[in-house]
């Protein structure tokens, strides 16, 4: 309901695919009256309703926060991840980015690690996985000291929020030539690091996660920084960085 | 039959119950938990945190969630902060004031004793999180930052930028993957749970369907936690997820579970309002806007002119005109409460004239741009991005949105409902906000539950009770999945009309304009009609394509829905029964000459606990009485 | 864990990726000074390489300088391989943000390719090349100015061998700055000035080696 509200027609070209196992192809759709103050999702919503009132499948895609923080919302949006505009998830993403009469070509994160499961839905639980290799500080529930005896430097503590406001969507994999997850693995291990009781299991932290990473079949960093450019949350490429040294301090030390 | 509500609150002085009480718990001895399984359904900030200290206790954890990762519960929504009674800033907080200010602002409708042990492990909550590498706030020093929250006069919330939710998640899910990585969580990603299964009267496992392949799953366990959120996704328009929704919680109460105080909701003061038809969520601005934004309208009706245009003494700052002493910071439900007045004396502003402004030029001009930008930007970025105009520039435009339940499944001091074995937890209890939740307890209260209460209260239930062995072929499974896999069916062969939005569409919007800011008898008894009527017209004529096996999306939410509308009925059921104004709950005709929510402690200082009666009965309110024994009785006031 | 070591790590292979790249950055530098003695004329040209050749050191650099060049082409080789595998199906369309991609980083593969060659041919065709010989104050040596001036009176191979300087320039410029990245080495005060450098140096050698092959051409 902004001043500038306006209605656009638009041209949409759709991945469809039934299972992770079909082959999987693109449609064309037209889209009539969607206002510049919807959310992209919202103009997918309108499609879809139109869809299954014909009695057809919609478009599977997952969302659900629609407030940019969940990490549900992945894709393509004319080539680029989440779309067009920098620091944007694809539910932040609104209709006023685009104009009348536009071409809009949507397709899933493609990666090995992450397969399709349906149209515009791939699972990414591999991400999951690399967490689950180290992204951690092994604290025991009830083993906390007082929260203020462990000062921790306001630059510390704002780069590792910095770091930690990653939201696991995988755009940096999407976009990234490689299809490398090193933005996101990168972002915990950092985070971690920049705190005294995450410097125990630094080591052992680097090396696992860095070793998950690679078994799940993700790429290698060439330090493109499309990773960045993409991220809705606008993890720093500081982080890689961060994690290369990470590493190589746990390989001198042998873990 | 009917239930015996039996609250279990340990005697003794309040200060002294939760440590009495957790001597008193059973212990389990840590050889025999690795023979106990727990199911945990949910992961937000309650189940995630539950999980984990389950399974690092020893027992043998199964996680469900709805989503493709744990990580993404609706907790990681949460923006402004979670409080705690640490005093770091020594402005006269303490566990005792925490307590009292939450009874007061849940306006005297929760249990005593259950919120002084979430004020009394508040801090324990912290050291927890900043222990798992919580990102908090900190001052130059390099300790935590603290900052005010409405409905308190002192500093205690701690926070992590806007995303204290998504840092405090990310905590619980990675001490959760790191038990994942151990081998004593199992992780269920992309499950619905459909039904929970009683053997011998105690709950003994869950019907899941894996959304991916359609499969129905059984699953086993020695006792049951639901931690599956709140149902405020009924109003439709909310604040609260896509896929958040009450199925879970429904399943529980139609198999003898008590659904408390389903009446009492949460409408969040600042939101981002509606601009059109097509619009399938609001999105919630952080409370912590009220600090330095102030509220106003037009003081003259139906004033179109651009904000910027009305001058100072054209502007009614009605929360500090009639709130002096808390002005912007009033709870929530005052706030929302007031927005509304404004609006129906047609006093809003923007094209529907469903909003207030929420004026941030004073505190530009006062701590300058770069403090404003330091403190909201990403809240201000968000804002700029879905209206197109800039909080710096001009006021934003907010109106109210549903936020929260208080309501939910009624649990006793050992946070287990009405049947043996079945544990809530976080907003999927009722347990303790009343009728009204600070800002910044959600959650606390979601962390409490899993990290400091459930890893007490579930062993003293396993030494209490003996449970037989159960594997997933006992006739209550196989009864459990013929009806769910018959409800399916029967979703998917009626091939009507209206899709299944459309029918929520409608729920919401019955449910929003009775059962919504301000309620009144004839109004919800027509609420009760129409939802009936609703109800029918959809297992008659909703549309769903495809079929049972797959992903389905439609199905899905078919599946949300159709308990959504029987959940309404109940909500409109027990507004109507309480006729009294308290917390989220104003009943037009229990109010102040001055319209603030008139309490009735001699009819309903209680909590309503509702019982499932068969599809064909009406249910059966009963009563767990509420004693104030350390916070005397007040009318609320915050002028 | 015996069958995790380095350079099974995708980081490890970067890493070696890196500083051998770094050493042979080195090596394109040193090379470049040794040929700016074109400049200085025949005599000082021939007397440089001879130098080079007579010391007996000259093994041991030649067996690091192919160490490096074996160990960053495997390395490389490997990685890139990787990356192909782990897009799968590629997009329809994809578009570069243009905050990030360069055309020099996009073309690491295919720049490391051409030089790849070039180098083989390189070495066929001076190291490897006819031996002519000279006298410069007394001592016999060979006379590789002379061998330089008539391979470059070809266009062709001066307009090959500028293409290759082109690649070794991107190869370079993102290299460079790339290397110290997969070190750790990131700052956001420095890096900004270190990515300058990196691109500068790219362009300073393209311009230098092809600046040489161009002057050898008129030198007919």
């Amino acid at each position: 309901m902004s001043a500038k509200e306006e209605m656009l027609t638009l041209n949409l070209k759709i991945w469809r695919q039934e299972d992770r196992n079909d082959k999987g192809r693109f449609v064309d759709y037209k889209m009539e009256g969607v206002s510049t103050d919807s959310s992209f999702l919202e103009m997918i919503d309108m499609l879809n309703d139109e869809l299954v009132k014909e009695g057809k499948d919609p478009v599977s895609f997952d969302h659900d926060c629609r407030e940019g923080i969940c990490g549900s919302c992945a894709m393509m949006v004319n080539g680029q991840a989440h779309g067009p505009n920098a620091l944007t998830t694809t539910c932040q993403l609104h209709m006023r980015s685009f104009t009348d009469g536009d071409t809009i070509v949507i397709e899933p994160w493609r990666s090995r690690a992450f397969p399709v499961l349906k149209d515009l839905k791939t699972d990414r639980s591999a991400f999951d996985k690399i967490i689950a290799a180290g992204g951690y500080i092994s604290v025991n529930t009830g083993n906390a000291q007082d929260a203020n005896n462990l000062p921790v430097s306001k630059e510390n503590a704002d780069l590792a929020m910095d770091a930690a406001s990653c939201i696991g969507c995988g755009a940096c994999v999407a976009a990234c030539p490689n299809a490398s997850a090193m933005l996101f693995t990168s972002a915990k291990i950092s985070q971690l690091a920049q705190f005294p009781q995450g410097q125990v299991e630094a080591a052992e932290r680097a090396s696992n996660m860095v070793r998950e990473m690679d078994e799940l079949g993700f790429g290698n960093c060439t330090n493109h920084a499309e990773c960045e450019a993409a991220c809705p949350k606008g993890i720093d490429l500081r982080n890689i960085a961060h994690m290369n040294r990470e590493f190589l301090k746990a390989k001198v030390k042998g873990k | 039959m009917g239930f015996k509500l039996d609250s279990k609150i340990p005697e003794g002085p309040i200060q002294e119950k939760w440590e009495k009480h957790k001597f008193k718990c059973k212990l389990v001895n840590p050889a025999n938990k690795r023979k106990f399984n727990v199911i945990v359904v949910g992961t937000g900030l309650a189940g995630g945190s539950a999980a984990a200290s389950l399974a690092e206790l020893g027992y043998n954890v199964k996680s469900f969630c709805i989503h493709d990762s744990p990580r993404r519960a609706h907790s990681i929504a949460a923006q402004g902060g979670i409080n705690a009674a640490k005093n770091y800033p020594n402005d006269g907080d303490s566990v005792w004031r925490l307590f009292y200010d939450t009874v007061k602002g849940g306006d005297y409708r929760a249990r005593e004793a259950n919120v002084y042990r979430l004020a009394q492990v508040s801090n324990n909550i912290i050291d927890q999180c900043v222990a798992q590498g919580v990102p908090f706030a900190r001052d130059y020093g390099g300790y935590l930052a603290n900052r005010s929250f409405g409905g308190a006069q002192v500093s205690r919330t701690f926070y992590a930028k806007g995303q204290t939710g998504q840092q405090l998640l990310l905590g619980a899910y990675s001490s959760m993957m790191r038990q994942v990585n151990k081998g004593k969580i199992q992780l269920y990603t992309r499950r619905e749970m459909l039904d929970l299964v009683l053997v011998n009267g105690k709950a003994r496992g869950i019907i899941v369907r894996d959304v991916i392949t359609g499969d129905i799953e059984r699953h086993t366990a020695d006792a049951v936690i639901l931690a599956t959120g709140g149902y405020g996704n009924v109003y439709y328009l909310s604040t609260n997820a896509m896929l958040s929704n009450a199925t879970a919680a429904w399943k529980a109460y139609k198999k003898g579970a008590g659904f408390a105080n389903p009446c009492f909701t949460q409408i969040h003061p600042t939101c981002i309002p509606v601009h059109g038809d097509h619009q399938s969520k609001l999105t919630l601005m952080s409370e912590s806007l009220r600090n330095d934004g102030r509220v106003w309208v037009p003081k003259d009706k139906g004033d179109k002119r651009h904000p910027n245009d009305i001058p100072e003494e054209e502007r009614d700052y009605y929360l500090e005109r009639i709130y002096p002493s808390f002005g912007n910071l009033v709870p929530r439900d005052v706030a929302s409460r007031q927005a509304k007045f404004r609006t129906d004396e047609d006093r809003g502003v923007g094209k529907t004239g469903l909003a207030v402004y929420l004026d941030f030029s004073e505190a530009i001009k006062r701590d300058g741009k770069e403090a404003i930008e330091a403190r909201y930007g990403n809240l201000f970025e968000m804002y700029e991005r879905i209206t197109d105009e800039s909080p710096y520039k001009q006021p934003m435009r907010i109106y109210p949105a549903v936020h929260y339940t208080m309501g939910g499944l009624w649990v006793d001091y050992n946070l287990m409902s009405t049947i043996p074995g079945l544990h809530v937890l976080g907003e999927a209890n009722f347990s303790d906000h009343g009728a009204n939740r600070l800002g910044a307890s959600a959650l606390m209260q979601g962390l409490a539950d899993g990290y400091f209460v459930i890893p007490y209260t579930l062993g003293d239930y396993f030494n209490n009770h003996d449970l037989e062995p159960v594997d997933t072929n006992h006739e209550e499974f196989d009864k459990a999945e013929k009806e769910v896999k018959e409800r399916i069916d029967k979703l998917l062969s009626i091939q009507g009309t209206r899709t299944v939005d459309d029918f929520h569409r409608s729920l919401g919007k019955i449910m929003w304009d009775n059962v919504g800011m301000s309620r009144n008898e004839a109004r919800l008894k027509e609420a009760i009609t129409e939802i009936q009527k609703l109800r029918a017209e959809f297992w008659k004529d909703v549309k769903i394509p495809g079929k049972a096996e797959g992903i389905n999306d439609e199905l899905e939410k078919a599946v949300k829905v159709a308990d959504f509308l029987e959940l309404g009925e109940l909500m409109a059921r027990d507004a109507l029964e309480r006729v009294e104004s308290c917390g989220g709950h104003f009943r037009e005709e229990s109010q102040t000459p001055e319209n603030e929510a008139l309490r009735d402690d001699e009819n309903f200082a209680h909590s309503a606990v509702w019982e499932f009666k068969g599809e064909k009965e009406a249910p059966v309110r009963h009563r767990e009485e509420l004693k104030f024994e350390n916070v005397p009785l007040t009318q609320r006031s915050y002028k | 864990m015996p069958s995790h070591n380095y350079f099974t790590y995708s980081i490890g292979k970067k890493q070696i990726t890196a500083v051998t790249g770094l050493g042979l950055v080195g090596f394109t530098a040193t090379h470049l000074a040794g040929n700016l003695l074109i400049l200085v004329g025949a005599d000082a040209f021939n007397a440089y390489g001879h130098a080079l050749v007579s010391n007996p050191l000259i093994y041991l650099a030649e067996a690091i300088l192919l160490g490096m060049f074996v160990l960053h082409i495997a390395m490389a080789a490997t990685l890139t391989a990787q990356n192909i595998a782990a897009r799968g199906r590629r997009y329809y369309i994809k578009n570069r943000s243009g905050r990030g991609e360069t055309i020099a980083s996009m073309t690491m593969p295919y720049t490391g390719t051409i030089l790849l060659v070039f180098i083989i041919l390189h070495l066929i065709n001076f190291k490897y090349g006819a031996h002519y010989e000279t006298t410069v104050d007394g001592v016999v040596m060979r006379d590789l100015f002379r061998l330089v001036v008539e391979y470059f009176a070809n266009p062709l191979y001066v307009a090959w061998y500028v293409f290759s300087m082109i690649a070794l320039g991107l190869h370079t410029g993102h290299g460079l700055q790339s290397s110290l990245q997969t070190w750790g080495l990131n700052h956001p005060k420095y890096t900004p000035k270190v990515k300058m450098v990196s691109v500068a140096y790219g362009v300073l050698v393209a311009l230098g080696y092809s600046g040489l092959a161009i002057y050898c051409y008129f030198l007919n």
